[in-house]
């Protein structure tokens, strides 16, 4: 495979201490955090798009449990906005020392598009607490609250946009062009389907919670709740059967959106087996919650073997997604790697070469006023004889100024005095007396 | 730099854009987490000690506004200034990173305590009211809150001290290897720490006190409460964060303090430092003026007298931030990299073998230098090392610096622009045959007000397509 960009690495070491397994171990670290941040957006997305969902129910069919289910559900909304924004922070730290130069380019390429993952990010978090914190004193204005709370979801929707085009931009280095902009990459099909597989893994994923979320709603005293909770019972099923289903079929059209090299790195690895393995589980857990399809008092020994089983299985995708995307960068990893160590060797050697030149300079005895000029920066912008930035020192002794007027206009330039030329910065850093010496050989110029 | 593609901010610039997402992470995380835990740890405490219902629920609508703050604007901004610096410096960020990689990792650990522990404390205050032993159990949550987000700010201003004073960090430069320890420990970051210690809790303070006014209106007394106890830890902090801040300024290597005053306002006005003297005195006596009468006369001090403690405070605190990050330059970290990325030692293989030559994300027909490209070259030129700092046409325009300028005088100028004329600019990097590119460039957008595509890549230089 032949890549047009081959981008430099940090010419500092891995901060492995030196120990040769740090290197898997980062890698675990990161498939492991990454999954536990997606999680959490899985559930940020499905939730508030649920609580949004059950407040319009409950309005629509004025079911005062719908509301409570709702209301509920803005708990786990606020926690998973919260750990998934500091989950989100884990990866990032590692990603940014496994693949930096992929995972940066592909940020700024990607830019201003990708800073829409913060503000966009604190404008719907802003508004999610709107929406909670307003559930009471707008409970006799539901459409102006479930107007918030629908802006609210909208906003956090489209934050996958910018998130998932970087990924797959930094995980497909054979791609880059010179000009890749977002817009390019958002509207590519492999970009494509993974978003669509995320938004419905999204809503499978809220579907598993609210089979927990909605076990220990039963539990209560409450008999609302413990509606409620039947209801979370009853959605959770469904949730994670539909879009799971479906999730079969665009699961293929991701793989196969790659590029050809990274599918025949993915298969060489044999990661292909833990596709079968998701699949086979994924279909175990369908199976267990059809049996009980109608029956709302899902068993605790049900929900959590659904849940054990699922957990399986998004280990197995996260591990199978990270070979994929080592597969596809690691022969860039590899050339961007050799490209700074040769750039580090030529600089060593012009690097000491320079400072050979430097030592081994003949002294060249100048006036101490023109000295100190350089010393001072003067000789920036004047010249003795010719006009550079500012009139040439020849041309300023015509004035005849004195030493003292030369201090003065120094530490006060007088921009008047020069029509024509770039007004002259303030200097008052330098020294009166150093002026006064500098002001003897402008004079001495004549 | 010359290892990355380029990112254009037109107008405002980087430096705007990234303060603004800096800064308004400063004000709330050190104003919401760090010492909004600790005064409201303080605070809930003294509302044990006395049974004081108002009091506790005082802190409580305090402690709301502050969890809103932290957690939506304050966390966010944080990962924020990761990642506006990805983009904007990443060769900085990514030397950063693998210097401070375990510091951030531990930091990432106490992040989630600080968050996981603040989320416990706010949602369970009202579960347990006071005189009940849950509301100890709670006050603990807070505690462990507090401690945890001291903690996070400790660890990045150690990478912040790091940047301007990184001390003996460097074993070697080829290749670089890092003592980690040194880096750490490096000589400003326990004066700035207690520097920021002490001025993020009369920060917060000043917070407290302007929300306690709005949550008081129809109670005075717990307003005289509330401004007694604010006020006494504001006024009590002022001296402490003022001894720290000269041990800290005391660090600053001598070229840094030598650019203070000019940090201190903006470049045209460096020959009035006294200007920077009236705004400093102008802004503190904002804060204190508020801050004194609504201590000694909580009763019948204005609200506008809180907000304009409020807007002092900011400004300082603003002030104080844009100080630090100018006195810093030329470098990003000192004497290791410039602000534009380039690394100190890796300036004479770059002058030699060019610039250009080396951007992987500059066309390869723009790589070397001829008089058909020349004017793309040194837009690229520009692109890569000015527009850390500069814009085109907008915040610190480089066209207003070059008027009266023409092609030669630039070509001279900026072979010196590290010098003591303006010591704050990282060298021009690059050959002979690039600087001419350069100017050549600057030149075009002096005389030209509107950039034009064909005048740029001429008629024989190839228009690149993918």
């Amino acid at each position: 495979m032949k890549f047009n960009i081959i981008p430099g690495d940090i010419p500092l070491p891995l901060p492995t201490g030196g120990l040769e397994f740090m290197e898997p171990v980062f890698h675990a670290l990161l498939v492991v955090s990454w999954v536990i941040h997606i999680l959490f957006i899985n559930v940020l997305l499905g939730a508030s798009f649920a609580s949004v969902y059950f407040n319009k129910r409950g309005v629509n069919e004025k079911n005062p449990v719908f509301d409570k289910v709702a209301y509920l559900l803005t708990t786990p909304v606020t926690i998973s906005e919260n750990m998934g924004a500091l989950w989100g922070v884990a990866p990032l730290l590692l990603v940014s020392i496994l693949i930096t130069p992929l995972f940066y380019s592909a940020s700024i390429m990607n830019s201003p598009h990708w800073l829409h993952i913060i503000y966009g990010n604190i404008v719907a978090f802003l508004l999610s607490y709107l929406y909670k914190y307003t559930w009471h004193t707008l409970h006799a204005r539901k459409s102006l609250h479930i107007l918030i709370g629908t802006i609210a979801v909208a906003m956090f929707f489209t934050l996958p946009l910018a998130f998932m085009s970087t990924v797959q931009l930094a995980m497909t280095p054979s791609t880059w062009t010179y000009h890749t902009h977002f817009w390019d990459i958002l509207l590519r099909s492999d970009t494509f389907f993974r978003l669509v597989h995320f938004y419905l893994a999204s809503f499978a994923v809220t579907g598993v919670f609210m089979l927990v979320y909605g076990m220990y709603k039963r539990r209560s005293d409450d008999p609302e709740i413990v509606e409620a909770g039947k209801v979370l019972t009853r959605t959770g099923k469904s949730w994670f059967l539909v879009p799971t289903v479906i999730n079969l079929f665009i699961g293929p059209l991701v793989l196969f959106s790659f590029p050809d090299y990274g599918i025949e790195a993915f298969f060489n690895h044999g990661f292909h087996w833990l596709i079968v393995l998701t699949v086979l589980v994924v279909v175990y857990a369908g199976y267990q919650l059809l049996k009980d399809f109608f029956n709302d008092d899902l068993p605790a020994s049900k929900v959590w073997s659904v849940v054990a089983v699922m957990f399986i299985a998004v280990v197995s995708m996260a591990t199978l997604r990270h070979g994929m995307r080592m597969g596809l960068i690691s022969p860039v990893l590899a050339a961007s790697k050799a490209k700074t160590e040769a750039f580090q060797k030529e600089s060593l050697l012009a690097f000491e070469a320079a400072q050979k030149a430097q030592s081994e300079a003949p002294v060249v005895t100048q006036p101490a006023g023109m000295a100190l000029a350089e010393k001072h920066g003067c000789l920036a912008c004047h010249n003795a004889e010719v006009k550079v930035v500012g009139p040439a020192y020849k041309d300023v002794a015509q004035k005849h100024y004195s030493a003292t007027q030369i201090v003065q206009l120094v530490h006060q330039p007088k921009p008047e005095n020069w029509p024509g030329y770039m007004p002259m910065p303030p200097m008052p850093q330098v020294p009166p007396a150093d002026i006064a010496q500098i002001a003897d050989w402008i004079n001495s110029l004549k | 730099m010359f290892d990355y593609p380029i990112f254009e901010m037109p107008l405002l610039g980087h430096r705007f854009l990234f303060a603004f997402d800096a800064i308004l992470h400063v004000f709330i995380s050190h104003g919401a987490a760090v010492g909004g835990s600790i005064i409201l740890m303080l605070s809930q405490w003294l509302a044990i000690r006395n049974n004081d219902r108002k009091l506790d629920e005082l802190s409580y609508k305090i402690l709301f506004t502050f969890f809103i703050l932290a957690t939506a604007v304050g966390a966010l901004t944080g990962i924020g200034i990761w990642i506006h610096i990805n983009i904007i410096n990443p060769a900085a960020i990514g030397a950063l990173l693998r210097v401070f990689f375990w510091k951030w990792f531990i930091e990432w650990i106490v992040f989630n305590v600080e968050m996981i522990f603040l989320l416990w404390w706010f949602l369970s205050w009202k579960s347990a009211p006071l005189g009940t032993p849950a509301k100890a159990k709670n006050f603990k949550l807070g505690m462990t809150y507090a401690i945890a987000s001291w903690f996070t700010m400790a660890i990045i201003t150690a990478i912040l001290g790091f940047m301007m004073t990184p001390g003996n960090w460097l074993k070697s430069y080829f290749p670089a290897e890092p003592d980690y320890l040194a880096a750490l420990f490096n000589p400003s970051w326990i004066p700035s720490l207690g520097f920021r210690t002490f001025w993020s809790i009369a920060w917060a303070s000043a917070m407290a006190m302007l929300l306690s006014w709005l949550f008081t209106r129809n109670d005075t007394e717990l307003r005289q409460k509330a401004m007694r106890l604010y006020g006494t830890v504001l006024l009590a902090c002022i001296p402490l964060f003022c001894l720290f801040g000269a041990w800290y300024y005391d660090q600053f290597p001598q070229a840094a303090k030598d650019l203070f005053w000019m940090g201190a306002i903006t470049r045209r006005l460096a020959a009035h430092p006294e200007y920077a003297t009236y705004l400093m005195v102008g802004l503190s006596s904002m804060v204190l003026a508020g801050a004194v009468s609504l201590y000694a006369k909580p009763k019948r001090t204005p609200l506008v007298m809180a907000v304009i403690m409020l807007f002092g405070s900011m400004g300082l605190i603003g002030e104080f931030e844009r100080v630090r990050e100018f006195v810093r330059k030329p470098y990003i970290i000192y004497d290791y990299m410039y602000a534009n990325g380039v690394r100190v030692a890796d300036v004479p293989y770059l002058n030699k073998d060019g610039y250009l030559k080396h951007a992987a994300f500059v066309p390869p027909e723009f790589r070397s230098v001829t008089p058909d490209n020349k004017l793309m070259a040194g837009k690229y030129l520009y692109q890569m090392q000015c527009r850390y700092c500069h814009t085109v046409n907008g915040i610190n325009a480089i066209r207003t610096r070059i008027q009266g300028m023409d092609e030669q005088s630039i070509f001279i100028r900026i072979g010196a622009l590290n010098s003591p004329a303006t010591p704050f600019m990282p060298p021009f990097t690059g050959t002979e045959e690039e600087r001419h590119a350069l100017a050549a460039y600057l030149d075009y957008i002096r005389v030209n007000k509107v950039e034009s595509e064909d005048d740029l890549v001429k008629s024989s230089a190839p228009v690149y397509a993918h």
